[in-house]
């Protein structure tokens, strides 16, 4: 792990942190909202060694950090949301957005469609992990209730 | 009943106001009804607007409506309406008693500003590190962050629409970040403006569009994902009015 990668899983947790406080998020759930953050991307930097494909890792992470939420909100007896959407603030490809707009004034259209490309692929390997753990922990809860 | 009514639609349309997904909201209204004596409830929630009808159990209908206006993240007050649902589920509470514990409830704390302020600088300061900005791009970052924030509350009092507001947050950021170059205090105008950009997007409402969408309530899922979009669009907008302002990178 490189020291750029530590900084990051300290920032990343740093910025959940802040936006943990910013939904007025308090006590315990405070702290594992947060840590959330944190691992998301400690997660995303180890599954490197697994797969250079940064798609595919979003992908996995947003399928494991769904799965953490759903569990900590089970125990701590809370909304689901309130660990999912802080957790994936690390994972908001804000940076490769940014380059797909900046790149509209440079006035190369196949730079703006590979970073646009790009953004969306991010964007949609995150929803599709996050979309499968719902629609299953959705399914389980709703058998529960049935029984 | 009809009180009972009026206070489960209360608790589901405060539990919208919070940020909860539509699912959850029904299902707490669905659950609520049923414990406190209801034949039959049919309810249906979007994000602006919820309907309900209960079947009492000597044949009457009560059908309430609700319009519900504005919607923001409260974590803490959705958790407390969240146990509140549950123990009038477990235990029915009288009309007096549910609404004396939603009184409470609404009295729920919040961090004060300044404490938002100083997260909204650290939030932005830790992603222009994050996506690899110097120590002084998120000192500067970390000041912009602190004043959009600033901005956004002033700016929140006198208009209403949230799309126009986080444009010009984004616009503001955006020229701060611009004026800092030309101060020759930063090197890039990049990673400032990504951090910043980090604050204002819409997280909540993209993660809440998806379970909304693939949970079965289509509509509230499109309309929220028509929400994220239009202000993500309006971030956009106010870099690039900045960008042309400041005569390009």
């Amino acid at each position: 792990m490189t020291q750029y990668e530590l900084l990051q899983i300290i920032t990343g947790f740093l910025g959940s942190l802040g936006f943990a406080i910013l939904f007025n998020i308090r006590g315990k759930k405070l702290i594992f909202a947060a840590l959330g953050g944190g691992v998301s991307w400690a997660l995303f930097v180890l599954l490197q060694f697994l797969t250079p494909n940064e798609a595919l890792r979003y992908f996995i992470v947003a399928v494991l950090v769904s799965v953490y939420a759903e569990i900590m909100a089970r125990v701590l007896k809370t909304p689901t949301t309130t660990f999912h959407m802080t957790a994936l603030i690390p994972l908001i490809p804000g940076g490769s957005l940014y380059y797909t707009m900046a790149s509209v004034f440079d006035g190369d259209l196949g730079d703006f469609l590979e970073k646009g490309l790009y953004t969306l692929e991010l964007a949609v390997a995150l929803a599709l992990g996050i979309v499968i753990v719902t629609a299953i922990a959705h399914t389980i809860g709703k058998r529960k209730t049935l029984k | 009943m009809k009180e009972l009514l009026t206070c489960a639609m209360d608790i589901g349309e405060q539990m919208l106001v919070c940020g909860a997904e539509v699912h959850r909201a029904e299902d707490s209204v669905k659950r609520m009804c049923l414990a406190m004596g209801a034949e039959r409830i049919d309810i249906f929630i979007i994000t602006s607007s919820m309907v309900a009808t209960v079947y009492t159990a000597d044949g009457e209908a009560l059908t309430q409506t609700r319009r519900i206006n504005g919607t923001g993240t409260d974590i803490e007050r959705l958790h407390r309406l969240n146990d509140l649902s549950r123990h009038i589920c477990e235990t029915p509470l009288s009309p007096d008693e549910i609404r004396s514990e939603y009184r409470k409830i609404m009295k729920t704390r919040v961090y004060p500003f300044w404490l938002e302020c100083v997260f909204c600088a650290v939030i932005a300061g830790s992603f222009t590190l994050f996506f690899g900005g110097g120590v002084i791009d998120a000192i500067v970052s970390t000041v912009i962050g602190a004043l959009v924030k600033l901005l956004g509350y002033l700016f929140g009092k006198a208009v209403t629409s949230r799309i126009f507001d986080k444009f010009i947050c984004a616009f503001v950021a955006s020229i701060l970040a611009f004026c800092a170059l030309r101060l020759s205090l930063v090197g890039g105008v990049d990673k400032i403006i990504i951090g910043n950009i980090m604050t204002l997007i819409p997280g909540i409402g993209l993660t809440n569009a998806l379970r909304d969408l693939f949970t079965g309530d289509s509509i509230a899922g499109l309309l929220r994902s028509i929400e994220a979009l239009l202000v993500a669009l309006a971030i956009a907008a106010g870099y690039f009015l900045s960008t042309l302002i400041m005569g390009g990178i």
